[in-house]
């Protein structure tokens, strides 16, 4: 008899914690969501920025900035990433190199953002004289992301059949035309969910950003012709969606419904990666 | 054997090693000519100012008495690496080692590459400085040298087989890892130990002053060291208990729909970026603790270490219940049957078998949830108050994290910029200890279960 009470009490525990899970999400997303939507207008999201009081309150500059960072980091770290992982699963063999390599990686991972920030700013900003700039921050982000990509892309290749490379190797395709041509497209979902691992990370970072990138940077690209505004951008301070959060929610200077309406383009961003990277993970376990 | 002897091939083979030769010798050709030729030419005030590779590399760019151009280190440091590789390379060509020359060409088309980034920073600088035409020979000189050290290189490749030298490039992929680990390690001493030994460790780590603005400057940081602690401590007993027994409800007792409601929610509250965690322990969470415990007769403005406890418990929530989840999965069904078999209900067999079993797998789990609230920065900057004093339930803190993050904007440089520095050290031993006592322990945890 006790222990039926023992269980019940033990099983509605379990069902309680469970139940919390739920609720602090949907409490989260509900609240954020409620007060952030009817503000993330059109307008919004297409008009510039200015700090002044009266001025367009618009995020569109914080857009393109994350983009930026975005695609600076996945072209540092996605080549890195996915020839350490090739390395790591066809080419090493067993060995102390391997498990120093799988440590450092594990090492990388659970450095918290804001020490990357620390060391971005000493690095890249002070000693390379980068500046408080986007290829700044989206060096500090390469290193973030390397372990994501890293490990998403090890387990796709493991999970490739080993009959495949077998088969290939068994008709005379070299070892780099099999892993090219073979396991590494054979992998492609996986690798893509990695990716989009990364650029959920990316999206959603702040602390490593705060130091290297700056947040001051609310311009748009401009310069003399078109080349010279794509890639003179890269050296200027470039706020993104995340930083700008965290500013406007910090500095009272904005009114209210700024910050709600950036925290729901940031949520819905966020959600739309993680739907893309389940899907694209169930593609690749099949 | 056979075919590698038929004279086409050779022939093909001599080309690409006279290709070869030529590239390389041009880039090193190149490379001396830029240090000791003045091919970079700046227009200021109407007068052209030429400089030699080599006095960039030793001066900074005077144009005039009073306007100095600074070079980068960075780019001083690429320069003279990406010579040295060139050299490297020749040198390694000519001991017909093509391997080691594929890697250093591959080493300097990087370095140039690098470069770039630097040549247009200081071509910004330049032209905002007023100098007209600030391209000159630096930029040309670099593409060309950029040119010839990726001939070189794909040809150094072509001469060694391809198998070989991809084999290099992956191979150095994986090390830059590692690089990046010790160079973190190297910079992190390198910054934060100045200020800790100016201070005094004991006076650093257990001064309860701080005070970094004042006349008399006091750096302390045991109250941030504390209010990180209970912060964490706090986290763990609230999140442990509710993430584990949502991995337990995941693994074992949830009806298939219910599971596929929590599942998704427990990943997407690992994917809510920590700065919104922040805003809504902002909007939500602290007004809430301000008016529940100011009716309760408390004195607290909401802001302070139980709104810090409360986000960070909800933040390491999805980390504890999926590592959690993935060690009762491994616990042998046997040993589930084996209880079961015995007479012991469900509920029982969890608690009295299968949590114990997968003990160390959950402990794991923990730490890696420690490691997490540790670390914690934006979340918790937006709820803790940021006053520095000796941390109670209801006070306003300011841990490690939001230390170092809210003071870099204003700090000035020279020592209270170097002891955040140090806080950062403080705070990257402790994340070393926690990562290492974790690969330790997942790994025993592997070993147990291989048993």
């Amino acid at each position: 008899m006790r222990n039926k009470k023992k269980d019940m009490v033990l099983g509605a525990f379990i069902w309680i914690s469970a139940a919390i899970t739920v609720v602090v999400l949907v409490g989260i997303l509900g609240y954020i969501l409620y007060n952030g939507l009817p503000h993330m207008t059109w307008s919004f999201l297409t008009t510039t920025y200015s700090a002044s009081k009266n001025g367009s309150k618009g995020i569109l500059p914080m857009i393109i900035n994350t983009l930026y960072v975005i695609i600076v980091s996945l072209v540092l770290a996605v080549p890195i990433g996915i020839g350490s992982a090739i390395y790591l699963t066809q080419y090493a063999k067993q060995g102390r190199l391997v498990s120093i390599i799988r440590f450092a990686t594990e090492v990388l991972s659970g450095i918290p953002s804001i020490l990357f920030g620390l060391f971005g700013y000493a690095v890249f900003v002070v000693l390379f004289q980068l500046k408080l700039s986007i290829i700044s921050g989206s060096l500090t982000m390469m290193i973030c992301i390397l372990p994501t990509i890293i490990r998403t892309t090890e387990e796709a290749l493991l999970a490739v059949p080993g009959a495949y490379k077998e088969g290939a190797l068994a008709i005379g395709a070299g070892k780099l035309r099999v892993t090219m041509g073979m396991i590494l497209p054979c992998a492609m979902s996986g690798v893509l969910t990695g990716i989009i691992l990364a650029i959920g990370r990316i999206v959603g970072e702040t602390a490593a950003l705060l130091f290297t990138v700056g947040v001051s940077g609310n311009a748009m690209p401009k310069g003399k012709n078109i080349f010279d505004a794509l890639f003179g951008h890269i050296l200027e301070q470039g706020n993104t969606l995340a930083l700008h959060l965290y500013n406007s929610a910090m500095n009272g200077k904005d009114p209210v419904s700024v910050p709600f309406a950036t925290a729901s383009a940031l949520l819905i961003m966020v959600f739309f990666l993680n739907r893309l990277a389940g899907i694209l993970s169930r593609r690749f376990k099949k | 054997m056979e075919i590698k002897n038929s004279s086409f091939l050779r022939k093909e083979d001599l080309a690409r090693r006279t290709g070869l030769r030529l590239a390389s010798c041009l880039a090193g050709i190149l490379a001396i000519v830029t240090l000791f030729l003045p091919f970079s030419s700046f227009v200021f005030d109407g007068s052209v100012i030429r400089m030699t590779g080599m006095q960039l590399l030793v001066s900074n760019i005077r144009l005039s008495a009073d306007l100095l151009i600074v070079i980068p280190v960075g780019l001083r440091i690429c320069m003279i690496l990406s010579f040295a590789a060139v050299g490297a390379g020749l040198v390694l060509l000519g001991m017909k080692k093509f391997l080691f020359a594929g890697t250093a060409f591959f080493g300097a088309v990087i370095f140039a590459v690098v470069e770039f980034t630097f040549i247009a920073g200081v071509t910004q600088t330049a032209s905002r400085a007023g100098v007209s035409s600030a391209d000159g020979g630096m930029l040309y000189g670099w593409t060309l040298f950029f040119l010839l050290a990726l001939t070189s290189a794909i040809l150094s490749v072509s001469v060694l087989g391809l198998e070989k030298s991809a084999e290099m490039i992956f191979k150095i992929s994986a090390l830059i890892s590692i690089g990046a680990v010790v160079i973190i390690t190297i910079y992190m001493f390198v910054y934060g130990s100045p200020a800790i030994v100016q201070i005094g460790l004991g006076k650093f780590l257990f001064g309860t002053q701080w005070k970094p603005t004042a006349a008399d400057p006091q750096f302390g940081i045991l109250y941030m060291i504390l209010a990180s602690l209970f912060g964490c401590i706090g986290a763990i007993a609230i999140g442990v208990p509710i993430g584990l027994m949502t991995s337990v409800f995941l693994a074992e007792i949830a009806p298939k729909w219910v599971r596929s409601i929590v599942r998704p929610s427990v990943e997407l509250l690992a994917g809510i970026p920590s700065v919104i965690y922040g805003f809504w322990g902002m909007k939500v969470l602290v007004p809430f603790i301000r008016t529940t415990f100011t009716k309760l007769g408390y004195s607290t403005t909401g802001s302070g270490l139980l709104a810090v406890i409360l986000i960070l418990s909800i933040m390491i929530l999805p980390t504890i219940v999926s590592v959690a989840e993935t060690a009762l999965k491994s616990v042998p069904s046997s040993y589930t049957e084996a209880s079961l078999a015995l007479g012991n209900t469900k509920i029982s067999t969890i608690f009295a078998v299968q949590i114990p079993a997968a003990r160390s797998g959950i402990l794991a789990g923990v730490i890696l949830g420690v490691g997490r609230a540790i670390g914690e920065t934006m979340a918790v900057i937006m709820v803790a108050g940021n006053i520095v004093q000796l941390p109670t339930l209801f006070s306003s803190v300011r841990p490690m994290t939001a230390g170092i993050a809210f003071e870099m904007g204003y700090a000035e440089n020279g020592l209270h910029r170097q002891a955040l520095f140090g806080i950062g050290l403080v705070l990257f031993v402790f994340i070393m200890l926690v990562n290492i006592t974790f690969t330790f322990i997942s790994k025993r945890g592997v070993q147990m279960n291989a048993k």
